[in-house]
């Protein structure tokens, strides 16, 4: 059997990869351990490693070629080995979106086509592993859950494996401090052990098991894909864009009775519920359409301007945070983003969104109406120059012709990268914004 | 001025001693008697020479494959010097150790004058005053015999004297059937005496597992032991050459038995000579010193360990213990788990226990699992004609922790250590078994007793 070498996983968001460059040439020999190709997804490359030593037989598939991530894109001869002509791997490379064919015409797809696992496997599917650090695991019944990869992203790598075969079961906690760590969901990473030779035993659980746990202090929590993604676009934004920030009150009731009015004959015509977001998005793309300069990113020595205006929406997720971008808001009608709205939405929450969702927006809103704030700003959502920042309605009492009346408004915070945009081009917009919210009828003329 | 001067030279301060001096520690070892405590003199180790000739005399007299088996009579003569050999061999081994160690051993009655003093009384009637940084009471126990006893060490005896008397008696009654009760019982049974026992409690050995209790019950009686259970000594009088037992049964009867002999088996106080409670303002609590978990008392720089401070009377709690106090006057906090100091009782079979036992088990609330595999389903035991007993493991139903582990049947003293390990390292229930165990040995039963707790027992007949 020939090694499989596969795509690895790139990232919770990442469904494909495009190999930019092969480091070997087909008849080469690798060692296991060496870079065998650079792969990009999401802006970002990865040196992916020979999962065996032998020679590269076949590449699969040429450079400049976006596959699916776990695609087999080479295979390496073990042992001198010859590898049949009809060989199919067991995740075959699909037609090629882009340029190159694959090598290999013959490895056609098969309907039947099953991950590389051993006969008999059951759960070992779980931890994403290239197929060697599959394959020992599964030799050995090692369930690949139980191993921390050091690949990219967390994939499990072959040497991942062989080091959890290294270390004996119980040999860095006792069975039972790791039976009490799994059904209270703590990790043993970080845990000192007070046992013989550092073995974590029960009791030093304890002060996270059984009363920092309650109190959520006292813990160390590893950073998943999404938490690391966030730290690091997060930060490179806050430390590289220089944030200016812009505050406007604007009066809610008109839009709240807009949609009030329309939405009995709009549900009953469209089968659909317009929230104020939707409503929202659409004003914002409105405006974004008289300032081309929010639709933004900075490339280089040059500011972009892109063609289409895709606003996102930020969703709070019970780990971290998603912001999926609505296609073509400023052409959709109001149907249409909400139809694009709510599926967004949903699939954010199923960790369900496409790339290309995650990364064709233009202009993020950010919305925290529903709690009790009254107006915060937002880091900006890179490469966006752009982001607005939505407090709650509030009621506020206010004198019409010497009557004390009361109103609904809400504070909308606008962040904008400042290498692109300006002081008075942002107040100009969050202007406009106003003007639209406050005014629907006319805004919304064409919906 | 002492790094550590220890009263009593059992099984607790001995090994207080050697730990002591294997970390550079100056130490000073006071004993009245020979080093090696109860345990070694007057315990553990006579009782199991007696046990286990008296089992050899007793299995080849109840041979079936030896021929003038009848007639076997043993020397009994021969059997308190074969023990006091093995007593005089242990113990001078162990004064040799002392010495290797550069342990001052001083002969005599050590008391505690005040946190930091001790005086020794020698016998020859001269005092000496030692300084110590730290003291450890390992004073011991000696038999406690009820008020209305008089022990003339003839013909009402404790331990202390049974086990140096050559004359077997034809009938003997025990007060007392925990673990001294039974064990003695064992050796006079296995001599050919008549053994009658009467327990103040309602079964005997109770601080065992009910199984162990039901086991040992049926043991007693087919080896013709009369227990009595919920019986009340109540007069004890030497009449000539006979002892006039009188007691009131369960049934609140009063009963009149005379026999050649009376063993006082009634648990054992612990040795507080020395050691002036109410001058030194030394906490009590009950008859014991009062310590904490690293076994200081309320005075500083003073430990007491072993018999002294109660608990589960064992030589090897005491030594335990001995450690953790060295370890604390060295700096390192530990203590004892009570739960992982095993038991071990040599009956008519062996007992081996660690942890609850079923009834403790249960009244812990904790969701509880047992699995139990009979001697007589082990080829080894049948092969050595050792078929009584049982392997019996209490495991948390659901991560498997090993709550308890009671073995009844030949070696189970020896087994029990292979749980005691397994729970010190925190094993499951499942760890007893994943190892693999020698065929043909007694104990693949605690390992089957750990499959069957899972239902996965190979050799015995599948449950319902």
């Amino acid at each position: 059997m020939p090694e499989e070498v596969v795509i690895p996983n790139l990232g919770i968001t990442v469904e494909n990869g495009k190999i930019i460059e092969w480091s070997k040439n087909e008849g080469d020999t690798v060692e296991k351990g060496e870079t065998l190709f650079v792969v990009e997804a999401d802006k970002v490359t990865t040196e992916v490693e020979s999962p065996a030593s032998g020679v590269l037989a076949r590449i699969l598939v040429e450079t400049d070629t976006e596959v699916p991530v776990f695609t087999v894109v080479a295979l390496i001869a073990v042992d001198g080995e010859q590898i049949p002509d009809d060989y199919a791997p067991s995740k075959p490379p699909p037609a090629a979106k882009e340029s190159a064919e694959p090598a290999e015409e013959k490895a056609a797809p098969e309907p039947e086509a099953k991950p590389a696992m051993a006969p008999g496997s059951q759960e070992v599917s779980e931890g994403l592993a290239v197929p060697a650090a599959r394959k020992l695991a599964n030799d050995h019944g090692l369930d690949l859950k139980t191993i921390a990869g050091t690949g990219p992203d967390g994939v499990i790598q072959l040497k991942d494996v062989q080091a959890a075969l290294e270390a004996p079961a119980g040999a860095k906690a006792s069975t039972l401090a790791r039976r009490v760590a799994e059904k209270e969901g703590i990790s043993l990473e970080g845990v000192e052990g007070t046992g013989v030779r550092g073995r974590i035993m029960r009791s030093d659980l304890k002060p996270t098991a059984q009363e920092a746990v309650s109190s959520g202090l006292d813990k160390v929590i590893p950073m998943d894909s999404m938490r690391k993604a966030i730290a690091k676009r997060m930060s490179d934004s806050a430390f590289t864009a220089p944030h200016i920030f812009f505050y406007s009150d604007i009066l809610m009731d008109p839009l709240l009775s807009f949609r009030k009015g329309i939405l009995p004959q709009f549900e009953e015509t469209f089968g659909l519920r317009p929230s104020v977001n939707d409503f929202l998005i659409k004003a914002v793309a409105l405006t974004i359409l008289e300032h081309p300069i929010f639709n933004a990113v900075l490339n280089g020595d040059e500011i972009y301007i892109k063609p289409r205006v895709n606003v996102c929406l930020a969703v709070a997720l019970p780990n971290g945070l998603i912001v999926p971008a609505l296609d073509g808001t400023d052409r959709a009608g109001l149907v249409d983003i909400v139809e694009q709205r709510t599926d967004l939405v949903q699939r954010a929450r199923d960790g369900k969104l496409t790339r290309d969702e995650m990364e064709r927006g233009t202009f993020t809103v950010s919305s925290l109406a529903q709690f009790d704030i009254t107006f915060f700003t937002s880091i900006l959502n890179p490469p966006q120059s752009g982001i607005l920042s939505v407090g709650k309605t509030r009621d506020e009492l206010y004198l019409d012709d010497g009557e004390v009346k009361s109103r609904k408004t809400a504070s909308f915070g606008l962040a904008v990268d400042h290498r692109v945009i300006d002081g008075a081009q942002a107040a100009a917009f969050l202007q406009s914004l106003k003007a639209k919210l406050e005014n629907p009828n006319f805004t919304f003329l064409h919906l | 001025m002492y790094d550590l001067a220890i009263i009593g030279g059992g099984p607790g301060g001995y090994v207080a001693g050697i730990r002591g001096a294997q970390n550079n520690l100056k130490v000073l070892l006071i004993e009245k008697d020979n080093v090696g405590g109860t345990c070694l003199n007057r315990g553990c180790i006579p009782t199991k020479s007696l046990i286990y000739d008296s089992r050899l005399f007793h299995s080849a007299k109840t041979s079936t494959i030896l021929n003038g088996a009848d007639s076997l009579a043993v020397d009994t003569s021969k059997l308190l010097e074969r023990k006091r050999k093995v007593v005089k061999t242990l113990v001078g081994g162990l004064g040799a150790i002392l010495k290797s160690n550069k342990i001052e051993v001083v002969q005599g009655k050590g008391s505690l004058q005040a946190p930091g003093k001790v005086s020794v009384e020698k016998a020859d009637g001269s005092k000496a005053d030692y300084e110590a940084k730290n003291v450890i009471l390992a004073n011991g126990s000696k038999p406690s015999v009820p008020p209305f006893i008089k022990v003339d060490g003839k013909f009402v005896q404790t331990t202390d004297e049974a086990l140096d008397t050559q004359e077997v008696p034809e009938n003997v009654i025990i007060i007392g059937g925990g673990v001294i009760g039974i064990e003695m019982a064992t050796i006079y049974s296995n001599l050919g005496a008549q053994v009658t026992i009467v327990e103040l409690l309602d079964d005997v050995l109770t601080t065992e597992d009910p199984d162990v209790r039901k086991t040992m019950r049926n043991m007693l009686k087919q080896r013709k032991v009369d227990v009595h259970l919920k019986a009340k000594a109540k007069e004890i009088t030497v009449e000539k050459d006979e002892v006039k037992v009188v007691f009131e049964g369960a049934d609140g009867k009063v009963q009149e038995r005379m026999t050649q002999r009376v063993l006082v088996a009634t648990g054992r106080a612990p040795v507080l000579d020395g050691v002036d409670a109410e001058k030194l303002g030394l906490a009590m609590e009950g008859p014991f010193v009062k310590v904490n978990g690293q076994l200081q008392t309320n005075l500083p720089g003073v430990f007491a360990i072993g018999d002294l401070v109660g608990g589960m009377m064992l030589a090897h709690k005491a030594s335990a213990e001995a450690e953790i106090v060295v370890d604390c006057i060295l700096g390192h906090k530990k203590s004892l788990k009570p739960e992982l100091v095993p038991r071990c009782i040599w009956g008519l079979t062996e007992i081996g226990a660690v942890g609850l036992n079923e009834d403790e088990a249960k009244a812990s609330g904790r969701k509880i699992k047992i699995g139990k595999f009979s001697y007589s389903s082990s080829g080894a035991a049948q092969a050595m004609g050792e078929v009584e007993g049982f392997a019996k493991v209490i495991g948390d139903a659901e991560i498997g922790e090993i709550l308890g582990v009671h073995i009844m049947g030949a070696h189970a003293t020896d087994l029990v250590s292979e749980a005691v390990t397994a729970m010190k390292m925190e094993g499951a229930v499942e760890d007893l078994y994943e190892a693999i165990k020698p065929h043909p040995t007694v104990s693949e039963t605690l390992l089957e007793a750990a499959l069957d707790w899972n239902k996965l027992a190979v050799h015995s007949p599948k449950k319902a």
